[in-house]
């Protein structure tokens, strides 16, 4: 059997008395979109954030294809800290959309999509402005490439985002909350993008977001978290259809109740 | 009080002239002493190592808590006890410039700080590295709080440059103050050093004003 892309065993974050990841397991395939929902504040970003090295963790290891990633083989075959290199080269495989898009506001829509390729994978400039390009016009801004963030609206600015962590050629994606901080009118051109991405493309996926629907639709599985780990997961049809656990349950008629 | 013009023109004028450039020269060179001293206190104070934070965080509170006339007079008589003996103009530069590097130390650490972290994040989930990241992400969006607070703080060296006189340095105020007590006349000669640092104020003030607009037209556009 293969390891799976990524793998949490027994992940423990604490925010001094907080426990926000509560000994974590989960397991990813590569080419599987896996979407996490729960209640706010219960830390679902925080799985992302660990994956993205955002934030340490005390205890528990995370693989990417079986190699440690908080931690690195030492020469001895024992286990020792990550050092930024090794952090930085399984960082080169993970890219991130966040919540609030955190795009670089002096930075053109091309000027955001070229810096990290240039600088971070070495390409030359017309390379890079041709990679980004490609990117834009998928997202559908290619006549926007010449705007600064200020100038787009708040779905523009998200799918700059998506197609700037796309320049880097990730193989896993993650999306914290991707339409939350949208106008409900832009939600649609954003999750189109997203599902494009699931359908047309083999990255793995893991997508934290409030949007039931949505995630009824692309995901190939649903983990619901809850107090530091995943109560319960299963294939989107079974999951909304029958959830088997009393705080599932409660969640999703709050939430489905809403709409 | 009588005005005097003859003696304006004749006297006072020809003297307080040619020191002109000493004060412009305090005023520069200090200036860039604190921008770039400056800099290295905000990295030291925002050090990860407490050893290095708190110790530049105590030194910069030590700066900034005592007047700039007792640090002068505590490097222009203290430095030679230890066997450093440096012109006045020197002392003064490195008196004004030091006082003033802690002033800019806290100017960058706030406009640095003012920087959101999600910029941080992304530059990290980017996989820039720290050159990098400050380069071209950080220090370009702290600059336009950054430049105005440093242009105020250029115009506040050059009005202390007058303390300078009390390390006797050949300055306007100095100046003035020899021609006052060698003629017993001090309103031409004060009033006239007094105008021209108003001139040269109002000066260095639009001169500011214009690299603002240009800094913050050509970074936040």
């Amino acid at each position: 059997m293969t390891e799976p892309r990524i793998k949490f065993e027994n992940v423990c974050k604490r925010y001094g008395p907080l426990t926000v990841l509560d000994g974590l397991n989960m397991e990813v395939a590569a080419g599987e979109l896996v979407t996490i929902i729960g209640p706010s504040g219960s830390g679902k970003t925080t799985v992302l954030r660990v994956l993205m090295t955002l934030e340490t963790i005390e205890e528990g290891l995370i693989t990417i294809d079986g190699e440690p990633f908080n931690k690195m083989r030492s020469r001895e075959g024992g286990l020792v800290p990550a050092s930024t290199a090794h952090l930085r080269r399984i960082r080169a495989r993970i890219g991130m959309v966040f919540q609030n898009f955190n795009l670089f506001p002096h930075m053109t829509a091309l000027g955001n999509c070229i810096e990290a390729p240039i600088h971070s994978l070495g390409l030359s400039k017309a390379e890079a402005v041709g990679r980004a390009e490609e990117l834009l016009d998928m997202v559908g801004l290619s006549d926007k490439r010449d705007h600064y963030p200020s100038q787009l609206s708040g779905g523009q600015q998200q799918r700059v985002a998506i197609a700037r962590a796309l320049a880097m050629r990730p193989e896993i994606l993650l999306f914290d909350e991707p339409t939350s901080a949208l106008d409900p009118e832009m939600v649609d051109e954003v999750l189109q993008v997203i599902r494009q991405l699931a359908t047309e493309h083999s990255y793995t996926m893991l997508l934290v977001t409030h949007q039931m629907g949505f995630a009824r639709e692309v995901s190939g599985r649903v983990c619901f978290f809850d107090g530091g780990k995943f109560l319960e997961e299963g294939p989107p049809r079974e999951f909304f259809a029958s959830p088997r656990h009393e705080r599932t349950r409660q969640f999703l008629n709050k939430v489905l109740a809403a709409h | 009080m009588n005005w005097d013009w003859q003696f304006t023109f004749e006297v006072v004028l020809p003297r307080l002239l040619p020191v002109v450039p000493v004060t412009i020269q305090a005023t520069v060179l200090s200036f860039l002493l604190a921008v770039v001293l400056g800099l290295f206190l905000m990295l030291l104070r925002i050090s990860r190592f407490k050893l290095i934070a708190v110790p530049a965080g105590e030194l910069i509170e030590l700066i900034r808590g005592t007047p700039l006339l007792v640090q002068l007079f505590f490097l222009f008589f203290l430095l030679p006890e230890v066997g450093i003996t440096l012109p006045p103009l020197t002392t003064g530069i490195l008196g004004i410039g030091i006082y003033n590097a802690a002033l800019c130390a806290e100017v960058y650490r706030a406009g640095i700080q003012a920087v959101p972290a999600g910029q941080w994040e992304a530059a990290k989930a980017l996989n820039l590295g720290a050159y990098r990241t400050w380069r071209d992400i950080i220090i370009p969006q702290s600059l336009p709080p950054i430049v105005p607070a440093l242009g105020n703080y250029l115009i506040g060296i050059f009005k202390e440059t007058p303390l300078l006189s009390f390390l006797a340095v050949g300055e306007l105020m100095h100046a003035s103050k020899l021609i006052g007590s060698e003629y017993y006349r001090f309103t031409e000669a004060v009033t006239l050093a007094g105008l021209f640092f108003l001139v040269m104020s109002l000066v260095a003030a639009v001169l500011v004003r214009m690299v603002e607009t240009r800094v913050s037209r050509s970074i936040l556009r």
